[in-house]
């Protein structure tokens, strides 16, 4: 009889375990092997999202074990949707989903155009403009404070030579209209090479023969661009987006590093927000409901863009 | 449509040559194919002339116009590319529209759609006009990317071995469409094909390439007849000419090294006995695989009468060509 792996498995399964196992079906075994991943992902997955929604009807609080806990209905979900400070932490976050994303995919894309044509030494140049996406954000939001620093940032005096201001005459993370844009600049910085990586991808997917038809076809330079190199990478860029939106509807690390949402709670975003309620303040209840209404907030998003895409991707 | 002339052009790729000093004028309205094996020089002579490749030395002019540092679309060329090249995220109707939309012509919306849909009930592909241009088969990718040359009016079409990818009826017919719109039009087109049915049923010119350079230049039948060398001789023909030894059938013709024979030269009933190895009957006529001496001949037969595998027969050479040692026709 010629080896199959079937048979080699059989004859590899030590006798005590092939005892064990002797008259269950394939699809028992197969069961054996997908239940531990099953119950995993159950008990720390399904199982505290279904309590999350559950906790979001009571007054649940984490630290007081203890205490009786009331059903409140829709109470949690009422005050939430009408508390205009937690309007104020969405704007907030508005303004900084948007702006990230409009910066790193403008500079992303120029930057991956550019690398993409080819000249002398553009690994190099690859290899430097991707550094910042591979440092730890803990170490980013660190050193930007420095930057940002007013008497000896290296920012505020970069800044002060193109403008002629005074570099201690303002602070980036003190002043309540400027600390919005001090997280967008540094996310901006940390996270737009990953966006230009993405595009690279998808400008190389582009054989050189389509541009050769084109140029037979007459089509100028500029025509070239907006017919063919913008359509075939929107894909690829309407991907980067929604990786970086999802990521940064979520952003906590840096922007706690750099502001702890501060000056205020100018910089509050909505993670860091429900991080307070939830961990300082101890609303469970309260805080799981706005957890579910961020999520069904990114997941509807998510779920329209992603349906925008597939259009896209099929055209 | 204009004339091209091509002026002492070379073009090499590194070591690679790819054309050596090409001297070659196509005549305004003419038909001209390129012959020639893999890597002859071929492909690199119609990206030359459509400006997609920028010449080391030699000019080119289209219509009498030096056009060396031209673009290809100041040039004005149109070009079927050998690996179709469509424009993969467009419907086949906005492939074929693509040239029209050039800002360059201008062309009115009701013109464009009328020349999109003319073309392509030329190439037979009209059903097809609003799939995507990848959700295509490969012979009608082919017909799409001819159609994109066909909706325009170019000083000349350029055209990398077109049909090569088509089955056989489509590829009679779209032979004889090219033909009737050269015809028609008027257009200048060049021509590259391994083809030689193509070759010689649409040529008004062959031109032969022999790494990188142009070995000969003349009408189908000219190259056909009066091959000036061993290799130009070989490459038209089908079956191929037979090329011996000029002592084969005796003394040798003077000077002759060699002498080609074509199937039809081959003389039947006198001459040297051959033995009959293989017989192919192809309805219309009978080709005989012959063996004489160690060498192979190939000639046709009356396709009734009958042959024995193993029987001989004896043949002779009637007006056969005669090279020289280096290859070259001596007379």
């Amino acid at each position: 009889m010629s080896e199959t792996p079937m048979t080699r498995a059989a004859s590899a399964t030590p006798p005590s375990v092939a005892r064990r196992i002797k008259g269950l079906s394939d699809r028992a075994i197969a069961w054996i092997f997908v239940g531990p991943t099953i119950f995993l992902l159950l008990a720390i997955n399904i199982f505290p999202l279904i309590w999350t929604v559950r906790l979001s009807f009571t007054d649940y609080k984490a630290n007081r074990a203890g205490r009786e806990i009331k059903n409140v209905g829709f109470r949690n979900y009422e005050r939430i949707l009408n508390d205009s400070d937690i309007w104020l932490n969405m704007q907030a976050t508005a303004h900084f989903l948007f702006w990230t994303i409009f910066f790193q995919v403008l500079i992303g894309f120029t930057l991956a155009y550019l690398i993409n044509k080819k000249f002398k030494g553009n690994d190099l140049w690859t290899t430097i403009i991707v550094l910042p996406m591979m440092l730890s954000p803990a170490v980013v939001g660190n050193f930007w404070k420095f930057l940002y620093q007013p008497q000896i940032g290296l920012f505020n005096y970069i800044v002060a030579f193109f403008t002629g201001k005074d570099p201690s005459s303002f602070e980036m993370l003190g002043s309540v209209d400027l600390a919005p844009w001090s997280i967008v600049i540094v996310d901006t910085w940390m996270w737009t090479p990953f966006v230009m990586l993405i595009c690279l991808a998808g400008l190389r997917s582009i054989p050189d023969y389509i541009y050769e038809a084109a140029e037979i076809d007459r089509a100028s330079k500029l025509r070239q661009f907006f017919t063919i190199t913008i359509p075939m990478v929107l894909p690829f860029l309407m991907l980067a987006v929604l990786f970086r939106g999802i990521e940064n509807f979520k952003m906590f690390d840096l922007v706690v590093q750099l502001t702890g949402g501060g000056p205020g709670s100018t910089t509050e975003l909505t993670s860091i927000n429900l991080k307070r309620e939830a961990f300082e303040k101890w609303r469970t209840g309260y805080a799981s409901a706005y957890a579910i209404i961020l999520f069904v907030t990114v997941f509807g998003l998510a779920s329209i863009y992603v349906k925008a895409l597939n259009k896209v991707k099929e055209r | 449509m204009a004339e091209v002339v091509l002026k002492g052009v070379s073009k090499s790729f590194g070591d690679t040559v790819g054309v050596a000093d090409i001297d070659m004028i196509i005549p305004d309205g003419a038909f001209v194919v390129l012959l020639g094996p893999t890597g002859a020089g071929k492909t690199t002579t119609l990206r030359l002339i459509s400006g997609l490749e920028k010449l080391d030395q030699g000019e080119v002019f289209i219509g009498g116009r030096r056009v060396n540092d031209e673009t290809p679309a100041q040039r004005d060329v149109a070009m079927v590319f050998q690996q179709y090249s469509l424009y993969p995220h467009l419907s086949v109707r906005e492939n074929l529209a693509f040239p029209l939309k050039s800002p360059i012509l201008n062309t009115p919306e009701e013109e464009i759609i009328r020349k999109v849909e003319e073309v392509a009930s030329v190439l037979q592909i009209t059903h097809k006009l609003d799939n995507k241009a990848t959700a295509l088969s490969g012979g009608e990718m082919q017909r799409v990317s001819i159609g994109r040359a066909l909706v325009r009016e170019p000083q000349v079409y350029l055209m990398d071995e077109p049909l090569s990818s088509l089955d056989a009826k489509l590829r009679t017919d779209l032979r004889i469409e090219l033909k009737r719109i050269q015809a028609n039009l008027g257009a200048t087109i060049l021509y590259v094909t391994h083809d030689q049915i193509e070759a010689m049923t649409m040529a008004t010119h062959v031109g032969v390439l022999d790494e990188g350079r142009l070995v000969q230049f003349g009408t189908p039948r000219d190259i056909y007849e009066n091959p000036n060398s061993v290799y130009v001789a070989s490459r038209l023909g089908q079956p191929r000419i037979n090329i011996l030894p000029g002592d084969l059938f005796g003394a040798a013709p003077k000077g002759a090294h060699q002498i080609g024979l074509r199937p039809e030269h081959v003389a039947q009933g006198e001459g040297r006995a051959a033995q009959v190895g293989r017989v192919e009957h192809l309805g219309d006529h009978t080709r005989l695989h012959l063996r004489l001496d160690g060498h192979d001949i190939t000639t046709l037969a009356d396709p009734h009468a009958d042959y024995e595998a193993g029987a001989e027969i004896k043949i002779a050479p009637r007006d056969p060509l005669c090279f020289d040692a280096t290859g070259n026709r001596i007379y």
